[in-house]
């Protein structure tokens, strides 16, 4: 904000904190020439909470619920990743059983986050239907979770070494129907958009970023895979035994809106094939592992990330054997793929300033923690 | 988000240390259930299970690092006397002979903990170090940079970068330490994403990036003073005083 | 020429709608009609909390042990109780529960020694002011009293 900002030719324009297509509570200062954005500037911070902070002051196990507020419409990922590198950090391994349902849990989780991207993306380009027709989807999963652990959005589902609740009956079930449901669905969706010409001539060609500037910028998830780079964590470094699935990674090769579109429509589907096949590898067994009552993880660090939605969701956490832990640093993918915003929307206009605020798929809980 | 009145950590958090004792690692509670809940003379059961867990963490805390770094050291019964270390094996393979070439004793440690490799560098070699990993090793991918402060130790705080490399498929973290109000060099121009990743740093810890084109706070206000995730001053001070200066009200906390 | 006359035929818009009409038959319905029909929730849901009593004698179940509030992510537990000179246990004397602050974690629940305490289906908890949501002994063991409309 220098005198740049005072030109008479350039229009200095507030986006947010309160507008409907920013998805919360983020502010964009955009440079306008005419119609055309000459330069972004982002303002975060309205929704900090300093969850990082609160670690510092509760227990292990007491910050589990935390981490749930960061990225809200992904708790159950959250979770997972908090849960994960405090695993590491005692050399813990939850059980078969436990790491199967948290798989289950996370995918039904992914594809919930993926809808309500779906919904209200497509609500900022215009297109209503979709919204509704995700958000009943979404409730059949949010029903299941209800059901599995008491809680729709911040779930707390798992617990340090494995999870708290016994998987109830009719799990496996209702886990399979929805699959078998939400196909069709899906293509209910593509139908309505994937070849819809509005939709297409609104996203193809806006906001490019391909792999030098994905890489550049640090940023993972959907958006690295639309560029081109065949990157999932769930791949590369798997975790929670991800490496008995068998799953594809979709990738596009253009790194548009539209193949960031593409390419979360088709995790979703493949969310749903995972589920499928961790419902048959339920077997029984404990679902916790051995963790000391007083959790004291011996004096050290760890770094557990997790293919979150969004992208890469990074816990590091530094221990001083004490119960509360040292320092947790949360490495947010919304907040780092939200720095490439500015690359992206230069040069483009406002309206596609709009599509591409929605394809990097914030979450402010998570970009301002 | 009330009572964070103890950043440091110190006197009252010791309180909670038992109370998770049955929550703990989210296990039923399973010896505690058995209390008989019909009323009658549970008293002394009662009282009673609250107790026991309290010498027994010492137990499982002093075996766990044992288990843990499976290497050396048999964890000492005195323990509890001895401040804990972290117990590391030694970080070996061709990366750490070819910094070793490069670098010589600009790079102090090559560690390895629960897996993880991590170097501990100077201060001002770390820049050189993340570019030369970039061009020459492919360590493209700069996944995030953080700090953690160390009130009582003389260079107080301890920044971390991790680094990524999508060829290799590896994961390596290096530490260095600065002083307080020692500045840290940026490292903008390697990786464009270390700018809001230092901007939070600075404004979290203090830290200042030299080089870093736009050094101001990114999450929290612009009024505000000091710096949250530091452990020596109250985070309830700081957030009172902005909010009675900014809002003239009394903040709930 | 296609491509023309598709155009000026709303053919992609006609496309799009048919989707929407194919769902309109009322068994596709989704929508509930909250305060007529109060939908149930899971077994598990967590939501109100109650602290029980013995239906039998109506005493409380709690033994005073302090966990939940110790467990508490929160602090929003605070137990009152006197040691009984007689028998030697602690009796319940006030318990409060600041359900203002509350995020329904759980960890109070897992924590109770004996189920007193509890996280109940129940979920309309709202009240007009800010003490409304500090609930005590009483109201806890009583559960709310959520106002009834006439439809």
């Amino acid at each position: 904000m220098s005198e740049t900002f005072l030109d008479s030719t350039e229009l200095v324009l507030n986006m947010g904190p309160q507008h409907p297509s920013t998805h919360g509570v983020l502010r964009v200062i955009v440079k306008l020439d005419g119609e055309k954005v000459t330069g972004t500037e982002c303002v975060i911070g309205y929704l900090h909470r300093g969850v990082e902070k609160i670690a510092e002051n509760r227990t292990y196990a007491m910050f589990a619920p935390y981490v749930d507020r960061m990225d809200y419409v992904a708790a159950i990922s959250n979770g997972l990743g908090y849960c994960l590198a405090v695993e590491k950090l005692i050399s813990v391994e939850a059980p078969e059983r436990a790491q199967v349902v948290r798989v289950i849990l996370t995918e039904l989780n992914r594809i919930a986050s993926h809808l309500v991207w779906l919904g209200t993306h497509a609500l900022d380009i215009g297109a209503l239907t979709p919204l509704f027709y995700c958000m009943r989807e979404r409730e059949d999963i949010l029903n299941i979770f209800e059901k599995y652990c008491g809680a729709r959005l911040t779930t707390h589902a798992f617990r340090i070494g494995g999870l708290q609740y016994e998987t109830y009956e009719g799990f496996e079930k209702e886990c399979l129907e929805f699959c078998d449901k939400f196909t069709p669905r899906v293509d209910e969706y593509e139908e309505l958009l994937t070849e819809n010409r509005i939709w297409k001539e609104r996203l193809i060609d806006v906001g490019i970023l391909n792999a030098e500037d994905c890489k550049a910028y640090g940023v993972t998830g959907p958006m690295l895979r639309s560029a081109g780079v065949e990157w999932d964590i769930r791949k590369a470094l798997p975790y929670s035994g991800y490496e008995k699935y068998d799953f594809e990674i979709p990738t596009r090769t253009n790194g548009d809106c539209y193949d960031r579109y593409i390419v979360r429509v088709q995790e979703m589907r493949q969310s749903a094939r995972i589920v499928r096949q961790g419902v048959e590898m339920l077997a029984p067994g404990p679902i916790i592992g051995k963790v000391p009552k007083v959790l004291k993880p011996p004096m050290g660090e760890a770094y557990v990330s997790i293919e979150a939605p969004k992208g890469e969701l990074g816990y590091y956490v530094v221990s001083d054997a004490s119960t509360q832990p040292y320092r947790v640093r949360v490495r947010p993918p919304s907040f780092v793929n939200l720095q490439s915003l500015d690359k992206m929307a230069r040069g483009s206009l406002v309206a596609d300033l709009v599509a591409v605020i929605g394809t990097i798929d914030i979450v402010l809980g998570e970009v301002d923690r | 988000m009330p009572e964070e009145a103890n950043p440091g950590g110190v006197p009252e958090p010791q309180k909670p240390e038992e109370t998770t004792a049955p929550t703990g690692g989210g296990e039923p509670s399973a010896p505690e259930a058995a209390a008989p809940p019909s009323g009658g003379e549970e008293s002394p059961s009662a009282s009673a299970p609250p107790a026991p867990p309290v010498p027994k963490p010492a137990a499982p805390a002093a075996a766990k690092p044992a288990a843990a770094a499976a290497a050396a050291k048999p964890a000492a019964p005195a323990a509890p006397k001895a401040p804990p270390v972290m117990l590391t094996t030694p970080w070996e393979g061709e990366l750490v002979e070819d910094l070793k070439d490069e670098f010589g004793g600009k790079i102090k440690e090559f560690s390895t903990y629960v897996g993880q490799s991590f170097m501990v560098a100077e201060a001002a070699a770390v820049i050189p170090i993340i570019d030369y990993l970039k061009i020459e090793q492919g360590f493209d991918y700069l996944v995030d940079i953080t700090a953690v402060d160390y009130p009582d130790k003389p260079e107080r705080f301890e920044l971390v970068w991790i680094l990524y490399s999508f060829d290799r498929n590896e994961r390596i973290r290096i530490k260095a330490r600065v002083k307080e109000g020692e500045k840290a060099a940026t490292c903008f121009g390697v990786h464009l994403t270390a700018d809001w990743l230092e901007r939070e740093v600075y404004d979290m810890f203090g830290i200042e990036f030299e080089g870093h084109p736009n050094m101001t706070r990114i999450l929290m206000p612009e009024g505000w003073s000091g710096f949250p995730l530091r452990k020596d001053k109250s985070i309830v001070d700081m957030d009172n005083r902005w909010v009675r200066e900014n809002l003239g009200i009394e903040s709930g906390q | 020429m296609k491509r023309f006359l598709r155009t000026i035929l709303l053919a992609d818009l006609f496309e799009g709608l048919w989707v929407t009409l194919r769902t309109q038959h009322p068994r596709n319905i989704t929508t509930e009609q909250y305060p007529a029909v109060i939908p149930k929730v899971g077994e598990r849901y967590r939501g109100l909390p109650r602290l029980n009593t013995n239906p039998e004698t109506g005493e409380t179940l709690c033994i005073s042990c302090d966990l939940c509030a110790l467990a508490c992510p929160e602090n929003l537990i605070v137990v009152g109780w006197v040691r009984n000179p007689e028998t030697k246990r602690k009796d319940l004397v006030d318990f409060t529960y600041d359900t203002s602050r509350c995020m329904f974690c759980g960890l109070c629940e897992d924590a109770c020694p004996v189920d007193a305490l509890e996280l109940t289906q129940d979920y309309q908890m709202a009240s007009f002011t800010r003490d409304g949501q500090i609930f005590d002994r009483e109201l806890l063991e009583e559960g709310t009293k959520p106002t009834k409309y006439k439809w």
